[in-house]
């Protein structure tokens, strides 16, 4: 061990160098460069991430003493050394002190100990910097630097110096530097430095006011508005953003000489600088990194050019964007022309803030960053030597990392370029720096090797390594098939086990002998009718045996099936058989298929086909023949027709086999309508393999419930579900006893990892599998088998036998794992094509470049990704088509529908929330325009709502702005509603008072308001102080109204007190009128949240609860006068009716009673619900033995019966399970339930009812209970009207519970539509 | 070897891609297309082939060739 021997270092300096006691102070304002590092720091007090740090290796003799001279001077000489910067009311300010101690301390690390590692000197020098850039710096406090001289060896010493970023940018650092060498050089030799050449920070600060009173400022500020008025989104090497962190991941390399020696002479070849040829090369890495053809690259702009900064060590470097269109055809030369041609344009305005351009154009309030990775060029001076000790200079932090950066540094010394990787450690791993300097370099040296006048799409960004590996490695599918049909096997298999079952459905079962002859039969009929291989025959028959039988017949026949789904409309079907000319159609009955197209039919009903014989018919079939075609949605607003050929489906179907082994015990559901390509292995694989189908009926797909029964009750092993109705069925469906299970596949759109581990936790001994693929490339063509509980996206897997996957970018080059590009798909399942579609065909399906000659490839208009395992994860879509629970929708055919009506200009169709919505101008009534999309087009490509607009909101280059179309329900008027409780009050109070605004509503957003990024800072420490509360900045982000922040509050645990007041706002927004729910016994009426929730936005959901579960007001004595007080406090909320009461248990009894009064005083009330209450007089000879009892009350305000529990911790403990905000009640309000519901129980057994005039919603909980006296019936007397009953298959508490309120709010919704609501 | 007025507009010419006679010599250099890159580069340049002792701050500060001959030792 060796011990450092450090000698602190510290004196105090004036100005001029002399010690002497600290001097006057002067306060100054701070530049504006120096209040975005102010917020920057305020956002995370105590973050070092500001910290920024230099190291000069100096090889020579150094006199420490004189060193620290030479320091003292120079920070005597450099004003901002001097600051502390101080939070005021008026903003922050900066203190310059003319006198400070300079703190350096001087550490020798020379090894004391002989037998000590000489090496190891620097390291611990390294690691002590790393332990001080790690200590945050104390702004108020100061100083705001520090240095530290390591002596490593005889003649080799580290000059380490920290400075915070708010008063030193990294040209600061180099005047610093050569200032230190030139002090230290003169006093080393007994000379007088020369005198000072610094400018002064004051000059720094008037020059900045200066500017920001200018015309220059304001011409700026219109250039930077312009130019990105579009507000593009930024590009984001991680694919997604992160608030930054205190650290920064930094990954470092040099360019080899020659290298730089290529770089230069590129530049020089294309008339640039060779920071102009980095910043293009990363503007083609950016763009083919994050799949864009425009990219927005940050630049630090040093700023100081033909200004007083140039002399003035401080910050002023700024950021500007840069944006540049990154097209696979321009060349590179084309590239970094443009890069020259935009510094250029930068420069012209480059003191504009890029803080201030974030604002102006609204990104501040949205988080979001207007640039992707910088590219910081430090061509800094530092040619410098100490009394001639050579010195080079390493950075050891260049501030905080939003994102990434590339920084690059040419010191002048002769080493030629360092290229350093900097990363925000919350978006990337060491890992991940690495790949992306790795790639990154390796263009680079293959941009400087070729010719710049090349398209750019001759390079890719992979390295030769991950190209090998995306391209070869992960896509080793060949497998050997026998070249046989979809049907073939399927005949054998008949021939070979006859007698097994093949078919059940209803009551219906069929063997394999009794499938194949009916089929067989008719598929001799159907010969007779020109079918034959080659040629297309539609099937219209809802799902039955008759359905399977004609799909069968149709194959056997040789011809190609079209399934016609009976549901769709007729102008559908219409078009589907004009465009596909089928030699004939098989339906069920006369009448199913629109007569206009003049296919000749074969309907099933009373057709005679026993003259036929029922043996396999011999056919001229081929793999390279059609088996299917399926229609999909088309952009255009023409359906598509997809032929996929026998070989295709037949390897599909022969790799599942392979995959998942389907025996003779196995049973198949068939659930899937046969015009989604997913039925097609539903139908055949089971038939191939002597398992059995299972049908089900004819619009079963959509009810989970009988699907649970079904696959119970007819033992089914295997089965599909689209991942939005497997999250359904999940829910809702009783999972138990499907004892048969074994496998359930996925596919139709991307499935969530909460289903996959929902469905784990279900049905633990059950496999999921995930499946991908488009109609074009036979159903399916990459695997994946979930993990019971996964983490992360669930990959769409891998490919399936003879199929490869390409990840490619814009220039249709390898993507490398992680990076994502558009998917395309080669091998044997391909589709045919489009019918009759050439054209299409070919712009969809092309030449596969890495494939063998004449190989094609399909661009699925998917985006995807490689994982680092060779799956694939899917990312979503390049172009406008959605899917929508499974379905394919091109948003172009939604459109060209809507623009197809009469009395229509213009249309657009996007999904919100889930929903398909339609926008209309030109004055045609929505509600007709949607009626009549109903009848042209299938069910899921009809928006659930169309808006009518005056104008469609455009964007400044005049393209649609999809952003700023209106969502389909408006919520609230111009007018802000007032704040609802003490702490939105409180908070708009807040809004009002920071940013100086009359009335803030409570929905108002804080950055709409005006607010600013300092004004965040005060805002939190105004909550702090208000509330005791702890917020970041980066929640005022997330919740910006003073509503969000008040439900951040509270949910932060504060006091719920106003959620015991007696009106309970549970929506409070909304046109229509509202519904007020009244409390059961125990008197909390938080338990109708989950109702409110349910009715959707736009209904306003108001709880009633009983008086005194705050303070100690006396309880009410009648049911009358309780129902009275409430009458006025509904009152408060709507003056007059109609009113719509609902009530649970005893809240339905006082819902009737508040009913009658407001009937009485001459109101209307037009919906009354009752959820499972009883009249008063069902009770009055009854003792109450449950609803005596406030723990039981409490539990049943959760939706829970009581069990074991005994005693209040027990309850509390459930609560808690359950993660029910019952738990958090105080122990006052336990005890005052502890009173309420005795007395609930008293006066509601003394209430006498009085006539309701008019209908009764009623929803009963229909498990046998032990009050078995109860009923419905009862009310008779009371209800003029009729009681509409509802049996819910519960429990009275589990009324409450999701599945139940889901059917009550649904009624209650369809009732309410009725109203007119 | 000394600079010469000559040879620092040749190379600064050669710096910005432009003829030698289309540099005056009392102009601000930025407003023909120089900028701290070529400053720094034509600096490293001139220390390598001529031992000129100019920092980038004496340049950069008044960015014409009457205002460098002086400090890059030209006559």
């Amino acid at each position: 061990m060796t011990t450092p021997v450090t000698t602190p270092v510290t004196a105090l300096v004036t100005a001029g160098g002399r010690t002497a006691p600290a001097g006057p102070v002067t306060e100054l304002p701070l530049t504006a460069a120096q209040s975005g590092m102010w917020y920057a720091q305020a956002l995370d007090p105590l973050s070092p991430a500001q910290n920024t740090a230099e190291c000069l290796e100096i090889d020579g003799p150094l006199d420490a003493a004189v060193f620290a001279a030479a320091l003292r001077q120079v920070t005597a000489e450099a004003d901002v050394l001097r600051v502390r910067v101080e939070d005021t009311p008026d903003g922050p300010r900066q203190h310059l002190c003319a006198g400070i101690e300079v703190p350096l301390t001087v550490h020798d690390l020379r090894d004391a100990d002989a037998d000590a590692d000489a090496d190891d000197a620097v390291p611990r020098a390294e690691a002590w910097m790393r332990a001080d850039l790690a200590e945050p710096c104390d702004l108020a406090a100061g100083p705001l630097f520090r240095h530290a001289l390591f002596r490593v060896g005889e003649e080799r010493w580290l000059w380490y110096q920290r400075v915070h970023h708010l008063v030193m940018d990294g040209f600061g650092y180099s005047l610093l530097v050569r200032r230190t060498a030139e002090v230290y050089s003169a006093l080393a030799r007994g000379e007088e430095p020369a005198p000072r050449t610094f400018g002064t920070l004051a000059e720094l600060v008037a020059q900045d006011a200066e500017y920001r009173s200018s015309d220059a400022f304001v011409a700026d500020r219109a250039h930077w508005g312009r130019a990105f008025a579009d507000r593009p989104e930024a590009p984001r090497l991680a694919g997604r953003g992160a608030l930054p962190s205190r650290t920064f991941r930094r990954r470092t390399a040099y360019l080899a000489p020659d290298t730089t020696e290529r770089l230069r002479d590129l530049a020089a070849r294309t008339r640039a600088t060779w920071p102009d040829v980095l910043i293009a090369a990363q503007a083609l890495y950016t763009a083919r990194a994050t799949a864009r053809q425009e990219v927005v690259l940050g630049l630090p702009m040093m700023g100081r050019l033909g200004s007083v900064a140039l002399r003035v060590p401080g910050m002023v470097m700024n950021v500007l964007p840069l944006r540049l269109a990154v097209s696979p055809d321009a060349t590179f030369a084309e590239l970094v022309r443009q890069v020259v041609l935009g510094v250029r344009e930068i420069r012209r305005h480059q003191r504009y803030r890029y803080e201030d351009i974030r604002r102006d154009l609204g990104l501040l309030g949205e988080n979001r960053s207007l640039v992707g990775p910088l590219v910081n060029v430090m061509p800094f001076d530092y040619g410098v030597d100490f009394a001639g000790a050579p010195a080079r200079a390493r950075n050891l932090s260049a501030g905080p990392v939003d994102d990434l950066t590339v920084n690059i540094y040419d010191r002048a010394d002769g080493r030629g370029l360092r290229v350093d990787h900097d990363g925000n450690p919350a978006l990337y791993e060491d890992s991940d720096l690495a790949a992306h300097q790795e790639r990154f370099l390796g263009l680079l040296d293959r941009l400087c090797a070729g010719d710049p006048q090349l398209p750019l799409s001759t390079h890719g960004i992979a390295t030769p390594a991950e190209e090998a590996l995306v391209v070869d490695e992960f896509n080793r599918t060949d497998r050997e098939v026998p070249p046989t049909t979809l049907i073939g096997p399927i005949e054998s298999r008949a021939a070979r086990t006859p007698d097994a079952t093949a078919l059940l459905y209803g009551d219906s079962v069929l063997t394999y002998a009794e499938l194949n002859a009916r089929a067989n039969r008719l598929a001799r009929h159907l010969r007779t009718l020109g079918a034959r291989p080659g040629a297309v025959v539609a099937v219209s028959v809802p799902r039955s045996v008759e359905l399977v039988v004609s799909l069968l017949a149709v194959l056997k026949a040789g011809a190609a099936y079209l399934p016609l789904d009976p549901d769709y409309p007729a102008r559908r079907l219409t078009y589907m058989l004009q465009d596909a000319q089928p030699v004939c159609a098989v339906t069920d009955r006369a009448g199913r298929l629109p007569g206009d197209a003049g296919t000749p039919l074969v309907v099933l009903d009373g057709l005679d086909v026993s003259a036929h014989l029922p043996v396999d018919p011999a056919r001229a079939l081929t793999p390279a023949h059609p088996a299917y075609v399926i229609y999909t949605s088309g952009s255009t607003g023409r359906p598509k027709g997809v032929v996929v050929p026998h070989g295709a489906i037949d390897n599909r179907l022969r790799w599942m086999q392979h995959t998942y082994g389907l025996t003779a015990e196995d049973r198949v559901l068939q659930k899937t309508p046969s015009s989604f390509d997913v039925s097609v292995w539903e139908f055949f694989w089971p038939l191939r393999e002597g398992a059995a189908l299972v049908l089900a009926e004819p619009g079963g797909h959509k009810d989970p419930a009988y699907l649970a029964r079904l696959i119970r009750e007819r033992s089914v092993s295997t089965c599909h579900f689209v991942p939005s109705m497997l999250q359904v069925f999940l829910a809702d469906a009783d999972t138990a006893g499907c004892d048969a299970l074994r496998r359930v596949f996925c596919s139709g759109e991307a499935l969530p990892r909460e289903t996959a581990n929902a469905f784990g936790r279900a049905l633990p001994d059950v496999e999921l599998h995930n499946l991908y693929g488009p109609t074009e490339a036979a159903v399916d063509v990459t695997h994946h088998a979930c993990a019971p509980a996964g983490t992360g996206p669930v990959p769409i897997g891998r490919p399936v036998w003879n199929t490869r996957l390409y990840v490619l970018d814009a220039a249709l080059q390898p993507c490398p794992p992680g990076i994502p590009g558009e998917l395309f798909l080669a091998g044997e399942q391909l589709a045919d094509g489009y019918l009759n579609r050439p054209e299409l065909t070919a712009s969809r399906f092309a030449a596969d470049p890495f494939g063998a000659p004449g190989a094609r490839m399909y661009r699925t208009g998917d985006l995807a990704r490689w994982t680092a395992g060779g799956e694939v994860e899917y990312l979503g879509r390049t172009d406008h088509q959605v899917k929508l629970r499974g379905q394919r929708v091109e948003l172009g055919e939604v459109e060209a529908a809507l623009t197809g009506q009469p009395g229509v200009d213009g249309a657009c169709a996007l999904v919100r929330e889930d929903r398909l919505v339609g926008y209309v101008t030109g004055g045609a009534d929505p509600t007709t325009v949607r009626a009549a999309l109903a009848r042209e087009l299938p069910e899921h490509l009809v928006p659930a709502a169309v808006v009518a607009l005056e104008a469609f909101p455009l964007s400044p280059n005049g393209k649609l702005d999809r952003r700023e179309l209106p969502a389909p329900v408006y919520a609230g008027g111009p007018d802000a509603r007032r704040p609802a409780g003490p702490r939105e009050e409180t908070l708009t109070r807040l809004f009002a008072e920071v940013l100086g605004v009359e009335r803030p509503g409570p929905d108002d957003a804080f950055f709409d308001l005006g607010g600013t990024s300092l004004l965040a800072v005060r805002l939190v420490n105004r909550i702090r102080e208000e509330f005791g509360a702890e917020l970041t900045i980066g929640s005022l982000f997330e919740a910006p109204t003073p509503a969000a922040l008040a439900a951040r509050l509270a949910d932060a645990g504060l006091a719920a007190e106003d959620a015991l007041d007696v009106v309970l706002p549970l929506r409070a927004e909304g046109d229509r009128p509202p519904l007020f729910a009244f409390h059961p016994a125990g008197g909390i009426a938080w338990c109708y949240a989950g109702l409110a929730a349910r009715l959707g936005p736009g209904q306003p959901v108001y709880g009633i609860q009983a008086r005194g579960l705050i303070g100690d007001e006396p309880l009410p004595r009648t049911l009358q006068e309780q129902a009275a007080d409430y009458v006025g406090h509904i009152r408060a909320v709507r003056p007059h009716g109609p009113y719509r009461l609902l009530g649970w248990s005893v809240g339905g009894i006082l819902a009737h009673t508040v009913a009658t009064l407001l009937q009485e005083a001459g109101e209307t009330v037009d919906l009354l619900a009752l959820l499972d209450a009883f009249p008063a007089e069902q009770w009055r000879e009854r003792p109450a033995p449950e609803e005596g009892d406030a723990l039981t009350a409490v539990l049943r305000m959760a939706g829970f019966d009581r069990a074991g529990e005994r005693t209040r911790d027990d309850v509390l403990a459930t609560l808690r399970r359950a993660s029910s905000p019952l738990a958090g009640l105080t122990d006052h309000t336990l005890s005052r339930i502890v009173d309420i519901v005795p007395n609930h129980a008293r006066m509601m057994r003394e209430h006498h009812h009085r006539p309701y005039d008019g209908d009764v919603l009623f929803f009963t909980a229909a498990a046998p209970r032990p009050e078995d006296w109860l009923t419905r019936e009862a009310w008779r007397p009371h209800v003029r009207g009729a009681v509409v009953n509802h049996d819910l298959d519960c429990t009275h508490p589990q009324l409450m519970r999701d599945r139940h309120l889901d059917t009550v709010a649904a009624a209650l919704a369809a009732r309410l539509k009725e109203l007119g609501a | 070897m000394t600079l010469t007025r000559e040879q620092i507009r040749g190379d600064i010419a050669g710096a910005l891609g432009e003829d030698p006679a289309d540099i005056p010599f009392d102009e601000n250099l930025l407003d023909h297309g120089l900028d701290s890159v070529r400053i720094m580069t034509l600096l490293e340049q001139w220390r390598r082939e001529h031992g000129v002792e100019a920092d980038f701050a004496d340049l950069a500060e008044q960015p014409a060739i009457d205002a460098w001959a002086p400090l890059l030792g030209a006559s």
